[in-house]
């Protein structure tokens, strides 16, 4: 295939007024299908959130936002992202720079290993994890052998065993975009600041970093918005102990049946991972972040 | 040097035949650009002509038009006396070579050829012999199996070519099919799709940019600009004989001189222009504006006789040597005047800053009426 | 200090990848225990397990309902998605860029929350089939997989092909099936692919559509695993890794992985 535009084959983009065309109807099935089952759904259900018995109400968020037991949930929530995230970058980042300084067929093969885990059922691995959590489980045989610990301890149901699990479904959507960043930066800006008498510490706040920021943020993004609405890993690995908003709004429909409260709680979700595209999307657009 | 005026072949015959493409008063709008105006042409049966025009000028446009892959907003095309206007692109039978040949890269080259010979479920055994025909034809033979992303750009041209005409069409569309091409092979592609179809006697409709691809390869040139035709002849009506100044300027070199008319009689006029009085044949007001076109290689230095020659003094600008010729730039005071003089033998101690006398013939003069700059 | 520096991040990298295969390398042993209980290290060997993967009934029903239902949206999402993707790359609609965000943004919206929307309207509208339901919520799963990579298969195509193969006597619809299928097949093969697994695997859209007898596999899964956690779950995660794995290598034989990979 040539990338070279066919002169008979008219460009597509540069049209100053749209003309309609008989041919635009194929778009038609896929458009109708996405707005009927797609935005139709999302947007009654922002609907449904202002709606009680009643009718027209805020008594969804009166409740979720004026009771602390949610105002804690959502805190808790935010607090796994933003851990899961901060984890996810500490390892990801030297990994992925790893991975792409490697050359070769190593570079396919440890990227095939770290891409293999994503294709993976989010259930198999968590299943797997709470095997490993277990008293008699692998990490207990390790913490033990190793000498870290006298006797096997409870790892299930705890903290721990929630951010190890976490950072283990979610460190490959941090460590691709971070990947695929860092496999354009050319090496020799480094050198060149090297050779410039830069420490190596200096070279890596003022060079590296914000040439890989636009990676950071795509990953801190995914990262942070698949967490903060995670719920698989967390209902298995610490279940009702740690709840968040994804456990309240499961509970909500399938146990307790408050429609209100779990519209209230998803279009809160909504908001949280909008605001979060949105402000990735400005990030990335203002190069440098933090600078401006 | 003046033969282009006099020797002006007999190429009337064709347009007395019944038009084989008639394109009448077509009328193409995008958004709010007309991008073809009321465009007319006919096209004799078997005939060669070129589309030439600058850079969107409508050219592709039409080409798209005539193949249906657009419609037009307003007038008819017609082809053998059918009216093709309302008929769907594929049931046109009109064969299309592309600018980048748009091959199919998941078909073999005999798969390519025989796509369209498929397409109109042509049999099997009949579709071995038309494709080897049809590699026959562009001397392609050796090449049946490979892969078309396997080839070079004048084999890819060649594909494309026996592609669009193994289908027998009733008019063949080519789209700058050598602007991919470097000019060496450029020029031997010419003359082989030329004699090609002349062999097979398709009528063809050729899109190009370069002016000299026109003048070799045409029956007749229609010089096109901003959605209108300006002048349809023979490449010698088209050089020799513009019948306008936008012609006369975008076919080959020009020299032009403003001027104003003085007097006109037995059909020609007089013109005073920056080189001095100037005749040629036509008819305008005395007063009137106009431009005085001369084709570089129809001036010689030196006096000629009064009653068939125009000449005048100048002063060189500059010389510019090609080895077999000179070109000698002459300047005035006035912008936009140019008098460009091509000479084979460069006369003795000419430098910039000598005057010189030139002369032409009268009948190699053309006059057209002044673009009006009016408003300024 | 600089080759420390790196030695550092090889290590790390190590470290990541045996960390990443942990869990799966964790299930894969558990699934040859001859060990009812998850002991580590296991005692001994057998596969009594996958022999027992026979009887149970339950998930194979739930391996046989997502299968169907990832291959169905899969295919639906191919063909709405890719008639939508030549709109938008030629150009034939306003706004493309804006459709072309909205058909790929159920990517980009907490599953739960999806799942949630699917639900009411579904309740609203009267739609009381689980299986139509859960249908169309996953080509909706599907739809911005299959958006991604045709929509970059695409803007490397050269349509000028389609109109050569109309003017070889295919109508527009013949055209686009003999010429731009095959080219751009390496696009629908991963996308495709992705777009399986993304069905397949979908846990937070579908626990809001299935019922007690209409179960897709990580439900299924999950409930057992929550329920009655025995190696039989482990066996049979075995063989969906198994089945991933044969499917990417199939894939990778056809297109490059490299390629499928750019996410
Ligand atoms: N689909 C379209 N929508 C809007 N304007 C168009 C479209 N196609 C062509 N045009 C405009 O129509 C005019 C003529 O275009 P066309 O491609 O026919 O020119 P051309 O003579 O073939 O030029 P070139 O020599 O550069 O190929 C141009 O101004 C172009 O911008
Ligand atoms: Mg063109």
């Amino acid at each position: 295939m040539t990338l070279a535009r066919d002169n008979l084959t008219m460009p597509a983009a540069p049209v100053s007024r749209w003309q309609f065309d008989a041919k635009a109807l194929i778009a038609a099935p896929g458009l109708v299908f996405m707005a009927l089952a797609f935005a139709v759904p999302v947007l009654m259900l922002v609907g449904d959130s202002f709606v009680d018995s009643e009718g027209l109400s805020l008594a969804g968020y009166r409740k979720v936002l004026g009771d602390p037991y949610y105002i804690g949930i959502i805190g808790n929530s935010l607090q796994l992202a933003c851990i899961t995230t901060a984890v996810c970058l500490a390892i990801g980042y030297p990994a992925a720079w790893a991975l792409a300084r490697i050359r070769g067929v190593w570079q396919v093969i440890l990227f095939a290993l770290i891409f293999l885990p994503l294709t993976v059922s989010i259930v198999v691995k968590t299943f797997g994890l709470t095997i490993m959590m277990r008293r008699d489980g692998i990490i207990n045989f390790l913490l033990v052998n190793l000498g870290f610990i006298e006797r096997p301890m409870r790892l299930v149901f705890t903290e721990f065993s929630l951010y190890f699990g976490m950072v283990n479904v979610f460190l490959p959507f941090m460590i691709l975009p971070l990947y695929s960043v860092m496999r354009m930066l050319d090496p020799r800006l480094l050198d060149a600041s090297a050779s410039l008498g830069a420490g190596p510490l200096h070279t890596f706040l003022r060079v590296t970093l914000p040439l890989t920021m636009p990676g950071v943020i795509a990953g801190g993004t995914l990262v942070f918005s698949i967490s903060v609405a995670a719920y698989v890993t967390p209902g298995l690995l610490v279940g009702d102990r740690f709840m968040t908003m994804s456990q309240v709004m499961a509970k909500a429909y399938l146990n307790i049946r408050d429609f209100q409260l779990g519209a209230s709680m998803a279009v809160i979700m909504l908001v949280i991972s909008a605001a979060l595209i949105l402000a990735s999307s400005y990030l990335v657009r203002a190069p440098g972040g933090e600078k401006r | 040097m003046s033969q282009h005026a006099t020797a002006m072949p007999p190429a009337t015959e064709m347009h007395q035949e019944p038009s084989y493409l008639a394109v009448s008063n077509v009328t193409k709008r995008f958004g709010a650009a007309t991008v073809l105006d009321s465009l007319s042409l006919s096209v004799g049966r078997a005939e060669f002509v070129s589309l030439l025009g600058p850079s969107g000028c409508g050219k592709t446009t039409l080409l798209r038009l005539i193949a249906g892959l657009l419609a037009p907003d307003q007038g008819a095309i017609e082809v053998g006396g059918r009216d093709l206007t309302r008929v769907a692109a594929h049931k046109r039978n009109i064969g299309v070579v592309f600018q980048n040949y748009a091959l199919f890269p998941h078909l073999t080259v005999a798969e390519n050829i025989a796509y369209g010979l498929r397409a109109k479920g042509v049999p099997k055994a009949e579709q071995a012999k038309k494709v080897g025909d049809a590699l026959g034809l562009v001397r392609m033979e050796a090449f049946a199996d490979r892969a078309v992303t396997a080839l070079s750009g004048g084999q890819q041209q060649r594909i494309a070519v026996a592609r669009a005409v193994v289908v027998e069409p009733s008019l063949l569309l080519l789209d700058e099919p050598f602007s991919a091409l470097d000019r060496k092979l450029r020029e031997t592609m010419q003359i082989e799709l030329r004699h090609i179809l002349r062999n097979l006697g398709i009528t063809s409709i050729f899109v190009t940019h370069d002016q000299d691809e026109a003048l070799v390869m045409s029956d007749r040139i229609a010089v096109m600009n901003e959605g209108r035709i300006e002048h349809l002849g023979t490449p010698s009506e088209v050089y020799a004989r513009p019948k306008s100044l936008y012609t006369m300027e975008f076919v080959g070199q020009s020299s032009r001189m403003g001027g104003v008319v003085k007097g006109s009689s037995e059909g020609l006029v007089e013109i005073d222009t920056p080189f001095g009085l100037v005749r040629a044949p036509g008819h305008f007001m005395s007063g009137s504006r106009v431009i005085v076109g001369v084709r570089p290689e129809a001036i010689a230095a030196g006096e000629g006789p009064a009653g068939e020659y125009n000449t005048v003094r100048g002063t060189v600008a500059e010389v510019i040597y090609f080895g077999s010729r000179t070109l000698l730039h002459f300047q005035t005071a006035q912008d936009g005047d140019r008098l460009h003089v091509e000479l084979n033998r460069l006369p003795d101690q000419v430098a910039p800053g000598s005057a010189m006398t030139l002369r032409w013939r009268i009948d190699d003069s053309r006059v057209f009426p002044a673009p009006t700059e009016t408003g300024r | 200090m600089a080759l420390f520096g790196s030695l550092f991040c090889r290590i790390v990298l190590g470290l990541v990848i045996a960390f990443l295969f942990m869990p799966i390398l964790i299930v894969l042993t558990v699934s040859f225990s001859s060990s009812a209980v998850f002991a580590f290290p296991p005692p001994g060997f057998s596969l009594r397990w996958y022999a027992s993967l026979g009887n149970a009934d339950s998930m194979l029903q739930a391996v046989w309902l997502s299968s169907q239902i990832a291959a169905l949206s899969t295919a639906i999402s191919l063909v709405l998605g890719t008639l939508c993707a030549i709109a938008i790359t030629r150009g034939m609609i306003p706004g493309a860029k804006a459709v072309a965000t909205f058909m790929a943004s159920p990517l980009m919206l907490p599953g739960l929350v999806l799942g949630i929307a699917f639900l009411q309207a579904a309740r609203d509208f009267g739609l009381r089939d689980t299986y139509t339901t859960l249908l169309i919520a996953h080509v909706v799963i599907t739809m911005p997989f299959i958006m991604r990579t045709v929509l970059a298969s695409l803007s490397l195509f050269d349509f000028a092909m389609v109109d050569a193969a109309r003017m070889l006597g295919r109508s527009y619809p013949a055209a686009l099936w003999t010429v731009l299928v095959p080219n751009i097949l390496p696009g629908f093969v991963s996308g495709g692919l992705f777009a399986f697994i993304a069905s397949f695997d979908n846990y937070p859209v579908s626990i809001f559509l299935v019922d007690v007898r209409t179960k897709t596999l990580p439900i299924q899964l999950l409930n057992q695993v929550e329920m009655s956690p025995d190696p039989t779950v482990a066996a049979i995660s075995a063989l969906l890794i198994l089945g991933t794995i044969v499917a990417l290598i199939v894939c990778d034989r056809l297109v490059g992985l490299k390629r499928m990979a750019s996410i």
